[in-house]
């Protein structure tokens, strides 16, 4: 199960992952909210997940290709030891953009300022 | 999803599992071979680390062994004995040439969507043995915590 919060402030997008990110509908789902946005900075908030497999982790290599193509910066914030042992294990982190806990802590600056958009999706 | 049989002498417990080669089934699968596992894990982390290297076996299994084809059966089988849990994963495909595909995991920083998974489970089990030209697979993870089956 994946449950995706987006919380959107100007250029800035953060999609609040919790739970897993793997093949099938959890995946598919997480691509297609990432492929929705069009803010120049995304960002993935991995803090709360638990586990992902190769075809997610291949996901966040696909949305870091497809973001550096679209003139977007992707980062992942907040991504748990887990998720940071996963990309390690999988030699991705050369190659994807893992920012440090405090990066992910940008909207807390912005807490003064309605968010734009705030849903959530599961799947 | 079917359990074909259970023996649940001590120490060692074991069960069997058949089910279609196709992913919806995959995910029940997944669902059952966890229920029967996690107990036995000693942490989270070892949970997730079993959960995530079954995943990729089995993603393999439907994906490669049976082409999504739920026509097709996937076996498994899990043991669990007081010092390791052992999985063993067989479909009815053609297998693979497993040496290429260590060598292409073991290359650098892999910047396309696929061929991580043989690396993730080698790298979170501590036997991995490919059997029939790699259509079988045995997974085998030392318990962190010896404790008596239940």
């Amino acid at each position: 199960m994946l449950k995706v919060d987006i919380h959107a402030v100007l250029h800035t997008v953060t999609l609040h992952c919790s739970g897993r990110i793997v093949l099938g509908m959890e995946a598919e789902m997480l691509r297609c909210m990432a492929e929705a946005r069009n803010e120049a900075y995304l960002m993935l908030d991995l803090s709360e997940i638990r586990a992902m497999d190769a075809a997610g982790l291949g996901l966040l290599v696909e949305l870091h290709c497809r973001a550096l193509c679209r003139d977007q910066v992707l980062t992942i914030v907040k991504a748990s030891r887990r998720v940071r042992r996963l990309i390690a294990l999988a030699n991705l982190h050369s190659v994807l953009d893992v920012a440090e806990a405090g990066v992910g802590d940008l909207e807390d600056g912005d807490e003064a300022r309605p968010p734009l958009v705030r849903h959530s999706l599961s799947a | 999803m079917q359990e074909t049989s259970q023996v649940a002498t001590q120490p060692r417990i074991s069960r069997e599992f058949t089910f279609p080669g196709d992913l919806e089934s995959m995910v029940a699968a997944r669902q059952a071979l966890m229920s029967f596992i996690a107990p036995y894990c000693s942490s989270e982390i070892e949970e997730i680390d079993i959960f995530v290297a079954l995943q990729e076996a089995l993603a393999n299994a439907v994906l490669h062994g049976c082409q999504n084809d739920s026509s097709k059966t996937i076996y498994c089988s899990v043991e669990i004995d007081p010092g390791a849990f052992t999985i063993i994963i067989r479909d009815p495909g053609p297998g693979f040439d497993v040496d290429a595909a260590m060598q292409s995991t073991e290359a650098g920083a892999n910047t396309t969507t696929h061929g991580r998974g043989i690396r993730l489970i080698r790298s979170l089990m501590d036997e991995v043995a490919y059997r029939n030209g790699g259509s079988e697979v045995q997974l085998r993870k030392s318990r962190a915590a010896a404790s008596s089956v239940a």
